[in-house]
Formats: structure tokens, C-alpha cells, sequence
């Protein structure tokens, strides 16, 4: 059996491009209209590296919060943390970078251990090769802006390591 | 527990770089699974547990348990639903629907596990984000901290306070992918040795390429049924004997317990052995499939699963004691390293590695020595933040 007829047949175009949502470029959105931790972001864009602390049961949290995970208190404030620290442990991204950091590679991240405080948290390290850093040594805090399609002032933060005072 | 439930059979697609969808992958581990058990039809199914961990990422497709339940014609008519925990979801499937059935609520289950992770036009960078989606995003996977890159800090860690070394590193990486050699479902059949791991691509230091599984699509399915259904229908089965998850209230960097120590794999062991009766694992197990992400991965695991002294995993390979002939087989099948870990799908398909060394339908490559009675399996979940185990026996006691 063969077919009488042939079908129509029409082309239909779908777009050359499909923007991906603004979200995976892997920043939050960081403004009051958007998240409830944005006293965080707000402190960070004046230069300051903070968290929440319970005013019930004293527990500091990092990341931020609004209910506090030991008391389920939501009375919560926000506290200055130490700029400087010491590196746990970095390494080097090479090919496994996802979507906003391929033209970054190869770029050093690591963990910090905050000075002074029970806070231990992951970081890009940015002024240092993988092969220069060890374990142990001391860091500081950097600012960076987030430059990026969004209308919206977006920050983060991330640590070099500390330069002696002769430099 | 009333009553417990066996594994009586399943099935298994090639594992590596498909030409195929994610529907395709489905299609080909049931009809494997139907294949191998001749006594169960899709018609028998009262109960479907699909392990899948990005299929809206890696696939666009959503609500993937009743597509499934279309592509085999299964007619659920007690329990149907998707599982997500990251590189654990197939083990958390077959876990519910040992549950489901220890609750008697159903006797037959399908568990299946299904990922498609290779995608078009190679957007290496869309799979990486969907992988670092599964730590905290917003303050981990925002720094770059994504699978290779987080398991070399804990390589590093493991290595500055125990002395472990690259070639205990590789040595794991040898075992497995030598294993996977001679499985014919594996992503990479090739065996290598310590010198080719060690000198293999450095993709996140001290990780070499050798050190870390693949970017794997591929699907692994299991029946499951009740012991007076299991016991109807054959004579060697897998029965589930204990079952044990943990995760200590912590997720991101600066809440887990440690990075080098993964006491949430102790309790959820403690909690298997406990129940199967297990008072000494290395005496009483005989395989075991676990969760080898990367190196580093297996030898903590040797540790925390109460293996060896805490920063003895090293030697625990070094000394031959996870060898096929060793204390205790471990990944016989070829581990993540060797098959590949298309992420859904691994559980499913290291309890079936167990069911089919109890059976013996394994090469004599790889096959367990002394007809193994006794299995493990294990699976660490995204920043290592879950742990989940499960025993399983031969004759159960
Ligand atoms: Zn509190």
C-alpha cells in the first residue's frame, strides 16, 4: 500500500537563542524584595562580612537565617565576623566549571576558618596560584561586584591571601 | 519489621555516552528486569519507585514516575513515586519500597533508577551546574564547590591529617576500573593501573581524571517483592536485612561535622548491622558495593563504615583487604569509578551487583570467591551531607 497523498508541510521556527533564567548565573538575588537575608548582602555592600546570631539561645549560624536552627527562635540578629582567617584546605577548578565560571578557569577555591569564631566557610581565593598556597596559611576578606545583566547592585565575597607589610 | 522483602531479579542498560532519551534508557533497564524474572509481568507490579535526580535538568521532564509507569505497563494500584537525594535517589527508591512492603502494604514493587546526563551539543557547563546545584548554592555552590572540586578538599584533608597517599588513591582506582573491565555494562572497560591514575589528567588536585567516575547515562532496574513472594519464586534471593540513613541537621561547609570524617556513615551503618545482626562487619560481610565517587571516597568509607581505625583506610587497600579475595569484596562490579554513575541509577544497580553475586551470574573475573551470603550497599549524597546503607543476605536468619 503507498500513500494517495502527500502531506502539507510548513516550516515553524523556534528562537535562535532561549535565555536561560537570571538565576543560574549562581548568585542569589540579594535585595529585600527578594530574600529575607538580605541584611547579609546590604552589610556586604559596606564592606562588612556578617551573620545572624539567636537572641534566645546565643547560637551564631553561617549561612544567615531567619529561624534559628537550634531554638526555632526567629529572633535574630545580625553580628560582625572576622575578616581574616586561616586556609583549611583549596584546590583548583579546571574543566568541571558550571554555567557563569568557564571563563574563569583555572581559579582557586578553598575553605576559610574565621578568625576567632566557630565559622568555617567555602570561598574563592583569588591572588594566588593553587601551587603557591598551603594549609594553614592566613587570608582576608575581598569584596566583589557583581557585574551582570540584572538591574541590581549584587556583591560577594571571597579571600586573598594576607600581603606582608613590606610589599 | 513484619515482614521483610527480597530482591528476586532485575536488569540493566549499557551504562556511558547514550544515543538515547531518557524514555529509551527506561525502557531498555524494565524490559531487562521483566526479562530476568519470568514469574513477575508488569501486570504483577503493585508499587513503582523511580531514583532520579535531575531529569528537569538533564531531560525537561518532570513527574517522571507515572511516565514510567506508561513506557512499561505497569498498573500501580498501592504506592507510585519519584525519589530524590542526589547520588543516593536509587537507594532511597529501593529503600521505600522496602518499607512500603515491610508495611504490607504491596507484595511485587518495580525499583527503578533512570539519569540521562550527557547532553547536546556538549553543555558540559549546564550538566556542571546541575551537579553543583546539589550543595548549599546560594554559599557553596556559588565558590566553585562542586563534586571534583569539593572531594579534593576532602582529599586533601584526609591526606594532611592521616598521612593517606596519591598511591592509596590510585590503588582504589585500579581495583575498580580492573573490575569494571569485565563488566559488560560498565562506562569504562579498560583496567588501568597506580602509574596511569597517577599520571592522568589533574582535573582538581590532588584528583587526578583516573581518581573520579564519569558523566554517565544509563538506567538499572530491580523487582522487589515480600519474603512469601520471594520464596514462591526462587530459591536464591537478596533479602534486605537492615536499612540505616543519617544526616546530622547539616548541609553546607560550615555545619558539616567534618570534612575528612563522615560520622553520618557510621550511624547509618550502625543502624544496618544492628538490625541484620551484624556484630562484625569485616568478619561477616562478604561483598560490598560503596560508594566511590572518587578515590578518597571509598578509603573514608573503609573507615567510617567501621571498617578499620579512623586514617587506616589507606591501608585497608594497600593491604589488599577490599581486594576480590580480601576481607571483604568491595565493588566487585566496578564501583562509580569503573561504571560509571549515572546518578539515580547507581543504588539500584550496586543492590542488584549484590543480588547477582549471590546467585553467581557474575564473570569469573570478577566474581566474589566462596559463594558470598552477605552484601552492603552504601551511598553518600551530595556534600557527603547523607549517608545510606543497607544489608542485605542471601538466607536470612
Ligand atoms: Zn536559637
Amino acid at each position: 500500500m503507498t500513500d494517495d497523498t502527500t502531506p502539507s508541510r510548513d516550516t515553524v521556527a523556534v528562537p535562535e537563542r532561549i535565555d536561560f533564567p537570571r538565576l543560574l548565573d549562581f548568585y542569589n538575588l540579594q535585595s529585600e524584595e527578594e530574600t529575607r537575608i538580605h541584611e547579609f548582602y546590604d552589610r556586604l555592600r559596606e564592606d562588612s562580612l556578617s551573620t545572624t546570631r539567636c537572641d534566645e539561645c546565643d547560637a551564631l549560624h553561617f549561612p544567615p537565617r531567619i529561624v534559628c536552627p537550634e531554638c526555632t527562635g526567629d529572633d535574630l540578629s545580625y553580628t560582625s565576623l572576622p575578616h581574616e582567617g586561616t586556609l583549611f584546605a583549596f584546590s583548583v577548578v579546571r574543566g568541571s566549571a558550571p554555567i557563569g565560571m568557564t571563563d574563569d578557569v583555572p581559579f582557586v577555591m578553598g575553605i576559610v576558618d574565621l578568625e576567632g569564631v566557630d565559622v568555617r566557610l567555602s570561598a574563592r581565593i583569588d591572588g594566588a596560584a593553587y601551587d603557591d598556597l598551603s594549609i594553614g596559611d592566613r587570608v582576608t576578606l575581598k569584596i566583589v561586584d557583581i557585574d551582570g545583566p540584572r538591574d541590581e547592585d549584587r556583591v560577594f565575597y571571597r579571600f586573598e591571601p594576607v600581603r606582608s607589610v613590606s610589599e | 519489621m513484619t515482614q521483610t522483602a527480597a530482591i528476586v531479579g532485575g536488569g540493566h542498560t549499557r551504562w556511558g555516552d547514550r544515543q538515547a532519551t531518557w524514555k529509551d534508557l527506561a525502557q531498555e533497564a524494565g524490559k531487562a528486569a521483566f526479562d530476568d524474572v519470568p514469574g513477575v509481568t508488569p501486570d504483577d507490579v503493585e508499587g513503582l519507585f523511580v531514583g532520579a535526580v535531575q531529569p528537569e535538568r538533564f531531560a525537561f521532564q518532570s513527574h517522571v514516575a507515572p511516565l514510567v509507569a506508561e513506557l512499561l505497563g505497569v498498573d500501580v494500584d498501592s504506592m507510585i513515586a519519584r525519589t530524590e537525594l542526589a547520588c543516593a535517589s536509587g537507594q532511597a527508591a529501593l529503600r521505600y519500597a522496602w518499607l512500603a512492603i515491610a508495611a504490607g502494604q504491596l507484595d511485587v514493587a518495580l525499583v527503578i533508577g533512570v539519569e540521562k546526563m550527557n547532553l547536546p551539543d556538549d553543555r558540559t557547563e549546564e550538566m556542571q551546574s546541575s551537579m553543583t546545584n546539589v550543595v548549599d548554592r546560594e554559599f557553596d555552590g556559588v565558590n566553585g564547590l562542586n563534586a571534583p572540586s569539593y572531594f579534593s578538599l576532602i582529599a586533601q584533608r584526609h591526606m594532611h591529617e592521616y598521612g593517606t597517599t596519591r598511591e592509596q588513591l590510585a590503588a582504589v582506582s585500579e581495583k575498580n576500573k580492573t573490575h569494571a573491565a569485565n563488566n559488560s555494562y560498565a562506562q569504562f572497560q579498560k583496567a588501568v593501573d597506580v602509574d596511569d591514575v597517577l599520571e592522568s589528567y589533574p582535573i582538581a588536585p590532588p584528583l587526578n581524571l583516573l581518581d573520579c567516575s564519569g558523566i554517565t547515562d544509563g538506567a538499572a532496574a530491580l523487582l522487589l517483592v515480600s519474603e512469601r513472594k520471594a520464596r514462591e519464586l526462587t530459591d536464591t534471593a537478596a533479602y534486605v536485612t537492615g536499612s540505616g540513613q543519617s544526616c546530622m541537621a547539616s548541609n553546607s561547609i560550615n555545619n558539616l561535622p567534618s570534612l575528612s570524617a563522615w560520622p553520618q556513615a557510621t550511624v547509618a551503618a550502625e543502624k544496618a548491622y544492628e538490625q541484620a545482626g551484624i556484630e562484625n562487619p569485616v568478619d561477616e560481610l562478604d561483598v560490598a558495593e560503596i560508594h566511590d565517587c572518587f578515590s578518597i571516597s571509598e578509603i573514608i568509607e573503609y573507615e567510617d563504615l567501621g571498617w578499620v581505625e579512623k586514617g587506616e583506610g589507606g591501608r585497608f587497600i594497600e593491604e589488599g583487604r577490599s581486594a576480590l579475595d580480601g576481607d571483604i569484596a568491595v565493588n566487585p562490579r566496578g564501583g562509580l569509578l569503573g561504571c560509571g554513575h549515572p546518578l539515580g541509577a547507581t543504588g539500584i544497580s550496586q543492590a542488584l551487583e549484590i543480588y547477582r553475586q549471590f546467585t553467581g551470574d557474575v564473570p569469573d573475573a570478577r566474581r566474589v570467591p566462596d559463594s558470598p551470603e552477605t552484601g552492603l550497599i552504601h551511598n553518600l549524597s551530595g556534600s557527603a551531607s547523607v549517608h545510606s546503607v543497607m544489608t542485605l543476605a542471601r538466607d536470612p536468619q
